[in-house]
């Protein structure tokens, strides 16, 4: 299976978007739905680097797309790993996959076509921010960060 | 009271065809109601699950003069079955002098013999006389309706079509039925662990059994090429599913097939819900409307933890994902699938003239709003009352929308044809 026409072309609005607000991110490893992603540095404020890498959903625009954080390997304040952390709801960390740390960012209540994936990593920039905040104070991610109304 | 007993015609048809020699008994099925007092009898597999006690049946074919000896039958049939603790149907066919099946019926028990009336079911011509006028039954039958979500909502829907004369129908649906549904759904306990889709599919064939159903036992957010394929396909697509995200890629597979869709909610417990109508490329598309604001604050009702699992974050408690399930009341779920199902009338009798075509005057808007109760969302509508100038209760509304050009799935900001190659690395 393939991408449809109207994926395709959603895709290339992706990446022209992306090329203006985020142009590190790049389309990687595969055309195929389920296994395209989307990959690139986000830099924080402090300048430190978080490559980030979204899976781009086989139903593109339609679902949540995964985010994940490749590196660095993220430890809390206190020293224990993320992702041994697992889910949490005061970092926002969904379960993760494959030894990687995946960030809630949506909801899939609060969903739809009309979010970019800009849009996703500008949440993921501001994610990086609080766990930086955390970081430096001991405070827990959603301190920085209010969770969205379910 | 004579017994009654029903017969199939197109079976009798078959039956005649390949029974060439009389006498010969041919084994069928019967069921029983009422203290044998009613049969429905079956000369092949029935269609649809039956009910009733089930009894022999055997079929035999008259002789050229149109006659059988009762009394050698009746030996023949006792012969064969234990007639102790049931009756046997017997169905003495023919055929008329004008070439029309005849049938007859007897009902044999261990001590007596007697004469049955017998009835044929369905005549197609019969089947919908009451809505001759309203309705083009005979174009309704060509039709082709793909239904999503066979729950309390997309059931009674997909059944009232059939009521209608709706002749082909393609239902999808993942879910079994539990004990939970039973008390909101067309569907009864006798039903329960089965598939909805076929379930649902007996139903129909019992309201209409000339309808073509076809079902597919898929997750459509797991299998958007078969289900689009179907889509492509139909002439209306009815969807009552559970989530956004099923209702997200139905909305592009209309759009794709230029397919009109119908989308029907209800909010928390029920207290009311919308109905909406998206006409590819004319009006707004569902996501014009989900991201207008217009549905802010109307959250779905969630009517098992399944639906409400999908929509939370995997580090929300159990608790709070059985707290999310409110259900309402199957009187409740009624007028959406009510509106829903003369909506879908409405479209699928487009270009003919008939009993319903001034409600397509009336029904001009796209989204629909019904409140059964003031809460949640409509905890601050006046009362009632006498009044019908302001929003009310139990009534529905039209709201103007219009197609949102910033729609990313319908506005035109997507360049066609536009190949992947150059963006890949």
């Amino acid at each position: 299976m393939a991408w449809t026409s109207q994926q395709s072309a959603r895709l290339r609005l992706e990446m022209e978007i992306l090329e203006r607000y985020f142009p590190s991110f790049y389309l990687k490893d595969s055309i195929i739905p389920g296994r395209a992603c989307v990959e690139g540095i986000i830099r924080s404020n402090s300048g430190a680097e978080y490559v980030v890498r979204l899976h781009v959903p086989a139903d593109l625009p339609n679902s949540v797309p995964d985010l994940e954080i490749v590196s660095p390997f993220l430890h809390d304040r206190f020293g224990h790993s993320l992702v041994e952390l697992g889910t949490s709801y005061p970092m926002h960390l969904l379960k993760p996959e494959g030894g990687l740390v995946r960030i809630c960012h949506y909801s899939a209540s609060h969903w739809n076509p009309n979010i970019t994936f800009a849009k996703v990593l500008l949440k993921i920039r501001a994610w990086v921010e609080g766990y930086e905040g955390h970081i430096e104070t001991g405070f827990p991610i959603d301190h920085f960060l209010p969770h969205m109304q379910a | 009271m004579e017994p009654i007993v029903y017969v199939l015609d197109e079976q009798v048809r078959d039956l005649l065809t390949h029974l060439t020699s009389a006498g010969t008994l041919e084994e069928g099925v019967a069921f029983g109601f009422d203290d044998w007092t009613v049969f429905h009898a079956y000369t092949e597999k029935p269609f649809t699950t039956p009910s009733g006690i089930v009894c022999p049946c055997f079929a035999v074919r008259a002789d050229t003069a149109g006659m059988v000896d009762e009394t050698r039958l009746t030996s023949s049939v006792r012969a064969r079955t234990d007639l102790s603790e049931r009756p046997a149907v017997v169905l003495v066919v023919d055929t008329h002098s004008d070439g029309t099946p005849q049938c007859r019926a007897l009902i044999v028990s261990h001590s007596k013999m007697a004469a049955a009336d017998t009835r044929f079911v369905p005549r197609r011509s019969e089947l919908y006389s009451r809505n001759a006028g309203l309705l083009e039954t005979s174009a309704l039958a060509a039709k082709k309706v793909v239904v999503v979500g066979l729950g309390s909502g997309g059931s009674p829907v997909a059944l009232d079509l059939a009521r209608a004369g709706v002749g082909q129908f393609t239902l999808i649906d993942f879910d079994r039925l539990e004990l939970g549904n039973i008390s909101r759904h067309v569907c009864g306990i006798n039903d329960l662990g089965r598939y909805k889709t076929l379930a649902v599919r007996d139903q129909i064939l019992q309201k209409n059994p000339y309808a073509s159903v076809t079902t597919m036992e898929v997750n459509i957010n797991q299998a958007l090429a078969p289900v689009e394929e179907a889509v492509a396909k139909c002439d209306l697509l009815i969807v009552a599913s559970d989530n956004d995200q099923s209702r997200f890629n139905l909305n592009q597979m209309s759009l794709n097939h230029n397919r009109t869709a119908l989308y029907g909610r209800a909010i928390t417990r029920a207290a009311g819900g919308d109905v909406l109508r998206v006409r590819p490329w004319t009006g707004p598309c569902y996501n014009c409307v989900f991201s207008s604001g217009l549905i802010d604050g109307r959250e779905e009702e969630m009517s098992q933890k399944r639906q409400a699992l999908a929509v939370l974050p995997a580090y929300v408690e159990e608790d709070k994902a059985n707290a999310m399930i409110q259900v309402g009341l199957s009187s409740d779920i009624a007028p959406i699938a009510n509106m829903m199902v003369k909506i879908a009338l409405l479209e699928l009798s487009r270009g003919q003239e008939t009993g319903i075509s001034t409600l397509d005057e009336d029904l001009k808007a796209d989204f629909y709003i019904w409140a059964n109760r003031r809460e949640e969302a409509y905890a601050a509508w006046p009362l009632m009352n006498y009044k019908w100038t302001r929003p009310s209760i139990l009534r529905w509304y039209g709201a103007r929308v219009e197609r949102d050009p910033q729609c990313l799935v319908c506005g035109g900001h997507l360049k066609a044809d536009t190949p992947l190659q150059g963006i890949v690395q």
